[in-house]
């Protein structure tokens, strides 16, 4: 299983994927999918499952934190966090 | 040809800025705009692009790092986020017609802070003495007439003082005299990427403190596209369209060089070759030379009066002798008229990192040969 972390902008998905990568995650940018997109185009970093503690805890650290995070079922079915 | 026309724009640049360019327009798409590769990979360009210039100028976030088209583009849109028809503003007698017209252009109340040239205490009290009540401030780094660095840390500090938001014309230093914007408070810092980060001609980059910024234009920015309403966050805020990406990756190459040779070395080199090429016409008394007795205050940009000729001919005489110089008012009558220079206008030779001691006395035996 997969969580996708989304941000408000490509530039800071970005950001919060070198982040990752420092400290030895690895995230991989990618964009929102559709149904979970309400207000249109967005990119998310998606992380392994196991990972998703950690890397937002880097994130909020790091001071960007996710707008939402949605976990990624493996069948593709998207479960919002509350 | 000697190329001294540098504050025009940079012709000679880094190769790695041309090949970037080409590379770019062989395998990088649109930002923003799909998942696949070269479109991602066209964002990590400009990702790399904004950290790299973040990193230049003491920008903690590179969000605020916005591309604008030349620093005309990221003016206007510093001077629309801030000022309305009406509204005080108070500005240097060095300002450039990207800020003068502009302003005009508004309907601002417009009040000028002029000093004389290479008098920075001057400058400082001129401001000093408008700034209470005024809306907001713009001042030139360096004036792109003369060279003359402008006090803009002691500016700064007496706009952030009085609590009013200051836009830094950045377009002559970018590159080789320093900039700390965070450190300054100001509002905006505008500059072209092709003068001195050594970018191609048609990237600019405007620096913002916050997000309270009004767009020039509107548009598809590949971010909550259902909303009818611009994005509220930075850099979308401000770059609707699509980017010019090889520009971008050129820029790049530009700001990763100057930042390896470092903008103190660059500016010493033009120090070097002003001087060179000043002291080399300091007996001739037909040539008459605008520049700062302390070297603090002048970048390497020197405006000159050839005798009695007319300005453009001098020029054009130095064209034929192979030597490239801009002569008239170099879009900034106010220089020129708080200088004492508006009826004549100069000859402006400006050096790069790339011109030798060797061109710039060549240059000087050109003007006494023209001179007789």
């Amino acid at each position: 299983m997969h969580y996708l972390l989304s941000f408000r902008s490509l530039t800071f998905a970005q950001r919060a994927a070198r982040v990752l990568e420092r400290a030895g995650i690895t995230g991989t940018v990618s964009r929102v999918p559709k149904a979970a997109s309400a207000k249109g185009c967005a990119y998310c970093v998606i992380v392994a499952a196991r990972h998703k503690e950690r890397a937002t805890a880097i994130l909020t650290g790091a001071g960007i934190q996710p707008e939402r995070v949605l976990l990624r079922h493996p069948d593709g079915t998207l479960e919002a966090e509350a | 040809m000697i190329y001294l026309d540098c504050a025009a724009t940079s012709f000679q640049k880094p190769a790695a800025v041309r090949y970037a360019m080409s590379r770019a327009m062989e395998t990088l798409s649109s930002p923003g705009r799909g998942g696949y590769e070269s479109a991602m990979a066209a964002a990590e360009v400009l990702l790399d692009c904004r950290l790299a210039l973040a990193d230049l100028f003491c920008v903690k976030d590179p969000e605020r790092v916005v591309f604008t088209s030349s620093a005309t583009h990221g003016l206007n849109i510093a001077i629309g986020s801030l000022i309305g028809p009406g509204d005080r503003v108070v500005i240097s007698g060095y300002e450039h017609n990207a800020v003068w017209r502009t302003l005009r252009g508004i309907g601002a109340d417009v009040q000028i802070a002029a000093s004389p040239l290479f008098e920075p205490d001057a400058a400082v009290e001129a401001f000093r003495k408008l700034l209470p009540g005024a809306k907001a401030a713009v001042c030139t780094q360096v004036s792109n007439v003369f060279g003359y660095i402008l006090p803009i840390g002691k500016i700064a500090a007496l706009c952030r003082e009085m609590g009013v938001p200051l836009i830094v014309d950045a377009s002559q230093g970018a590159g080789t005299v320093g900039l700390d914007f965070d450190g300054l408070g100001c509002a905006f810092a505008a500059m072209p990427g092709h003068k001195g980060l050594l970018g191609p001609q048609g990237t600019g980059v405007l620096l913002c403190k916050d997000e309270r910024v009004r767009p020039l234009l509107f548009g598809g920015t590949g971010s909550v596209s259902a909303e009818a309403a611009m994005p509220a966050f930075l850099p979308d805020r401000l770059e609707p369209g699509t980017h010019n990406v090889p520009g971008i990756a050129g820029l790049l190459e530009g700001v990763k060089w100057l930042r390896r040779k470092t903008p103190a070395a660059l500016l010493a080199h033009e120090r070097k070759l002003l001087a060179a090429f000043s002291g080399a016409l300091a007996g001739n008394k037909q040539v008459r030379q605008f520049y700062s007795s302390d070297p603090a205050y002048q970048a390497g940009v020197l405006s000159v009066q050839m005798g009695e000729m007319d300005c453009e001919e001098a020029a054009e005489k130095l064209a034929e002798r192979g030597v490239a110089v801009r002569a008239g008012l170099h879009c900034a009558p106010l220089a020129h008229e708080t200088a004492g220079t508006l009826d004549r206008g100069t000859v402006r030779f400006s050096f790069s990192p790339f011109n030798t001691v060797g061109e710039v006395l060549a240059a000087a035996e050109a003007v006494k040969e023209i001179l007789g």
